[in-house]
């Protein structure tokens, strides 16, 4: 899922400073289920920037607060969420998809974001996640035990750790597994060590989307969507 | 109740059906009817459904924002001083009754600021019975 982490108040509230009346939204997907931006944080976010004290000496905004399933979907959005009267911005608790998503569909009221994107990863355990995936468009997790060298190598290596992978930690610290000690144990354990022989060439980085944004149509979706008719 | 609901424009295309990407729509005709049917742990809430729709008959904002449904129903404890519910019956003979050997006594039905006004008196009173002191109010 993606994950992000709140931004500091006294930015949100710079952001949001001169406002007469914002929209404080939440997102029920992914920012929901890692605790940073779904209805709760978002009710929890309008009152603490309620706080006049912030704004020193200024009038602080009139804060309406509301919560949208999925932020990154446009037709959901035009669909379902209205923009009560008189807002004059908005201000998003998803990921940076979702924050464009409502850029373009509540365009010319401005749209600001409340948290910073931060990875794709998963929760190995209740309440922490790490970072597993740069969607970098190329998985070879078949050959590395289901471990992404990409995402948990800090230098991304393709064919074995570095000098600095010491007693199975990384060197850039903070108890950071090195992932290439991973891939080994894990090849070994299942019986692949001879993959870990294999050597993986110049990676083709091309479908890691630095050419633009990536898009996919999947053909015959959106023939039947409602703006087709 | 279903949280899937289509309107009386639904004509039985099945285009949901087709088009749900979670195969969380299925369809069945049986006794001569068509029976549209929706399991909602299945579903994505993508708005696929609503989407490919040619007769607008979903009504997918029963799956955006619904109500609430009643899981459980459970007895109440109250606080004897002032009334606030506090807990369940069950919570009181579970948890409560299973850390004090005799709740009456040690954790009386209490609500959190009764409770801290007992606990004060408790204590003022173990500490007044310690000692000669008189107590506070008395006027010597």
């Amino acid at each position: 899922m993606i994950v992000g982490d709140i931004k500091p108040l006294e930015e949100i509230v710079s952001s949001i400073k001169g406002c007469r009346r914002v929209l404080v939204i939440g997102c029920g997907s992914c920012v929901s289920v890692c605790l940073s931006g779904g209805e709760r944080e978002a009710e929890e976010l309008g009152r603490e920037l309620s706080d006049s004290r912030l704004y020193g000496g200024s009038e602080p905004p009139v804060l309406s607060v509301e919560n949208i399933l999925r932020q990154c979907e446009r037709d959901l959005v035009n669909g379902f969420q209205k923009l009560p009267e008189g807002t004059d911005a908005v201000l998003s608790l998803a990921c940076g998809a979702g924050v464009q998503t409502l850029a373009d569909a509540f365009e010319p009221v401005p749209v600001i974001p409340a948290l910073n994107t931060t990875f794709l990863g998963a929760s190995d355990n209740p309440g922490t996640w790490t970072e597993k995936c740069l969607g970098c468009g190329d998985c070879i997790l078949a050959k590395t035990a289901g471990i992404c060298p990409v995402a948990r190598c800090a230098k991304s290596l393709f064919n074995g750790p570095c000098g600095g992978s010491q007693g199975g930690y990384c060197e850039v610290g903070g108890g950071t597994f090195c992932a290439w000690t991973q891939i080994y144990a894990r090849l070994k354990k299942t019986g692949q060590l001879h993959l870990i022989h294999e050597l993986h060439g110049c990676k083709d980085w091309s479908p890691e989307g630095r050419g633009g944004p990536r898009k996919r149509i999947r053909p015959g979706v959106g023939d039947g969507a409602k703006k087709w008719r | 109740m279903s949280y899937f609901r289509v309107n009386n424009k639904c004509n039985g295309c099945l285009a949901c059906v087709e088009n749900c990407p979670a195969v969380a729509l299925a369809a069945e005709d049986r006794q001569g009817r068509r029976i549209l049917k929706h399991n909602m742990t299945k579903c994505a809430r993508c708005g696929q459904c609503w989407r490919v729709c040619p007769q607008d008959a979903v009504e997918f904002e029963h799956l955006m924002v619904s109500g609430w449904d009643e899981v459980v129903q459970l007895d109440l404890v109250h606080c004897r001083v002032c009334g606030e519910p506090i807990y369940s019956t069950v919570y009181q003979d579970k948890v409560i009754g299973e850390q004090y050997a005799n709740p009456e006594t040690t954790q009386p039905a209490l609500c959190r600021m009764h409770r801290q006004r007992h606990a004060a008196a408790t204590w003022r009173n173990a500490v007044v019975g310690r000692s000669d002191r008189k107590p506070r109010d008395e006027k010597t």
